[in-house]
């Protein structure tokens, strides 16, 4: 019997099926005292919290610590502890443990359940998943309460149910999960985020699955497949072998594409697309390298500037840019300017309230009041750069103007300056680039080449003021979409500006690790394309499947469409 | 005499989960009697000792929240959540929706 779900994450998976329900249950000794249940609840998931921070998945541990605060919070105790005063005494006799020990449950419930519903009511979408965390909380004392366990899976088995707390999972020891199956949940949430880090296929939003379940309770193995979100129950042996001929497809896919590492990304024909990284703390580094990327595209510094209570000192920012081009050596390096403004202001910067932060103080627009904090930044990059076998590139966001160009440009002039009367060792110059993300810029490209040495693309933000549509609008976010002819016609633009000036051009948005985007910006002329590192062997592997001939068709098609999804049509599926 | 304060949560989450967090056990270490309202959304105070009172709150980026503790500790409690609260609740990074990523 099958079943079709959202795929929340890949792979295919094959097993006994494990059912799991919040209530579900051995008999173990109760705890009729609430106070010490909480306080047993909140033990057990710090426990959690730390054993799964060990394992590298901090977000999850987060949410089981704050889980650890929900068990013991004043509102929900003193919540179950007055209605529990009205447990009735039969006939002035006292309960039966196990009765009451039922009835103080049943309290605990109704409680987190109400409080939860509160929470889930109010007009904050994130909340919901709040919600959720405090039932999971109010169902484990219960669970104390009453003496009973979740009986864990006893061999690897595929996890089958409504939805899967991450308080639950975390009790699952490490291999013993080998896939997810919920009738409720979204590609975001917790369960699904956990698969996708055990690397596990999960298959969510599957409706009916809990009352297909309880029909084929006779059903002991199910099978997932979490890039088409297909689950089959008791699965004939006909759809096990096109399943596991499937899966040894997919694998040696993806180990063809790991096989590529260490090669540099070109086409069949050997037309050569530098394929960067883009990284946002230093320990990113390492990660881009062990992928293969060939250098830094983007390395974001917002990282050293937020969650503080003011800017970083010129020297600690020197020691991070440092530590980034050591690992990197000869390969480049681009490194963006702090890139803050109203939609994401940084406490200490003070940054005036504004009606439209969008189009607003953001990005080098701070070259103006906040010069400062820049040039602090900019005589840093200078320092780590002094005695490096390459030279640094440095490049601005949010420009718009040619006159933002000359401001970045006396801004460098001037740190370079500062460090020279102080007799500070510094790099000997900097190549300066620009991000095109902004309109006028793409349309200026021919007068702004002349007066950089390279462009790179921000596509994501471009999208947004191309097509005026916010990214994170839940309307419009799936309209925003960087392949739109209109966007691509901008980055059309670009390149011929650039070429005119006789710069280089990558791009550095979500567009260039897009499977379609990739290929589609190689075609159009882009020869560095920078990703997240978990997206180079994919679009490694894509290039090397076609002609650079094959990818200019390619791409004056998708010039010529009328509509992203024009675009998204105009290549095959993978294989 | 009890010490109020008025604050801006400036972190990219607000005082969701992991910040939510954050302030509550701090707050927890003190004493004090530790009250905090919602002044954006004119939320009526709760006890800052409560993830799930605090959580409730709904505050956003951008929103102003106001502190109000009375107790033996009031001034260190005040002085602590203060800290807290400017040097943005423990969020070391931006959060990857809000981070502009190019």
């Amino acid at each position: 019997m099958e079943l079709a779900g959202v795929g929340a994450a890949p792979g295919i998976a094959v097993g006994p099926v494990w059912r799991y329900a919040s209530s579900a249950a051995g008999r173990g000794r109760p705890s009729l005292d609430i106070r010490v249940a909480a306080e047993l609840a909140a033990a057990e998931l710090m426990a959690l919290a730390g054993r799964v921070r060990a394992s590298g998945r901090a977000d999850d541990a987060a949410i089981l610590e704050a889980q650890s605060l929900m068990a013991l919070d004043p509102l929900l105790l003193d919540a179950i502890e007055a209605r529990a005063k009205s447990i009735p005494s039969p006939g002035g006799r006292p309960m039966a443990t196990g009765d009451r020990a039922d009835a103080l449950a049943s309290i605990v419930e109704a409680v987190a359940g109400s409080t939860a519903d509160t929470l889930a009511a109010l007009p904050d979408e994130t909340l919901a998943a709040r919600a959720a965390d405090v039932r999971d909380v109010g169902a484990r004392i219960a669970r104390i309460v009453t003496g009973r366990v979740v009986a864990l899976p006893d061999q690897p088995a595929i996890a089958v149910a409504d939805d899967l707390p991450p308080s639950v999972a975390a009790e699952i020891p490490d291999g013993q999960l080998l896939g997810v199956a919920l009738e409720r949940g979204s590609a975001t949430s917790h369960a699904a985020i956990l698969a996708r880090g055990l690397g596990i296929p999960a298959v969510v939003g599957v409706r009916g699955l809990l009352a297909a379940s309880a029909s084929n309770i006779e059903a002991t193995t199910v099978a997932l497949d979490g890039d088409a979100g297909r689950v089959i129950f008791a699965p004939s042996s006909d759809e096990l072998a096109a399943l596991e001929s499937e899966r040894r497809d997919r694998e040696a896919a993806g180990a063809k594409a790991r096989s590529l590492r260490g090669q540099p990304g070109r086409t069949a024909d050997g037309h050569a697309i530098e394929l960067l990284a883009n990284i946002g703390r230093v320990e990113d580094a390492d990660r881009a390298l062990e992928a293969g990327a060939e250098g830094v595209g983007l390395f974001r510094t917002e990282f050293l500037f937020v969650g503080r209570s003011g800017a970083p000192t010129e020297d600690e920012q020197a020691t991070a840019y440092r530590k980034v081009f050591a690992a990197f050596g000869e390969r480049p390096v681009v490194v963006r300017l702090l890139d803050v403004g109203g939609d994401k202001p940084l406490p200490y910067l003070r940054l005036a309230a504004e009606s439209n932060p969008f189009l607003g103080i953001r990005g080098v627009r701070l070259a103006g009041e906040h010069r400062p904090i820049l040039l602090t930044q900019l005589r840093a990059i200078a320092r780590a750069g002094a005695g490096l076998a390459s030279v640094p590139r440095v490049m601005a966001p949010m420009v718009a103007t040619l006159e933002d160009v000359d401001r970045f440009r006396s801004m460098v002039d001037e740190a370079f300056a500062d460090l020279d009367r102080s007799g500070i060792e510094r790099a000997a110059h900097f190549e300066l680039g620009i991000m095109i993300e902004v309109p006028s810029a793409a349309m200026m490209a021919a007068e702004l080449a002349r007066r950089v040495d390279f462009f790179s693309i921000g596509s994501n933000d471009l999208t947004q003021y191309v097509l005026a549509m916010d990214r994170t609008h839940p309307e419009l976010a799936a309209a925003a979409d960087a392949l739109h002819p209109a966007v691509l016609r901008a980055i059309r633009m670009t390149i011929d500006g650039a070429r005119a000036g006789g710069i280089e051009v990558a791009v550095c948005g979500e567009l260039a690790g897009d499977r379609i985007g990739s290929l589609v910006l190689a075609g159009l002329g882009i020869a560095e394309l920078s990703m997240d590192a978990g997206r180079l062997d994919a679009v490694r592997f894509e290039l090397q499947q076609r002609s650079f001939a094959e990818l200019e068709q390619l791409a004056a098609a998708a010039l010529a469409a009328g509509s992203a999804q024009e675009v998204r049509a105009l290549v095959r599926p993978a294989r | 005499m009890a010490t109020s304060l008025e604050l801006q949560v400036e972190n990219p989450s607000g005082l969701h989960a992991r910040p939510a967090a954050a302030f509550v056990r701090t707050a927890c270490t003190f004493q004090s009697d530790i009250r905090v309202a919602n002044l954006t959304t004119g939320s009526e105070p709760v006890t800052a000792k409560s993830i799930i009172g605090v959580l409730g709150l709904g505050v956003q980026r951008g929103h102003r929240i106001r502190l109000l503790v009375d107790g033996s500790d009031e001034g260190s409690a005040a002085e602590a959540l203060r800290a807290l609260v400017e040097a943005g609740l423990g969020e070391a990074e931006l959060e990857p929706g809000s981070a502009r990523p190019a």
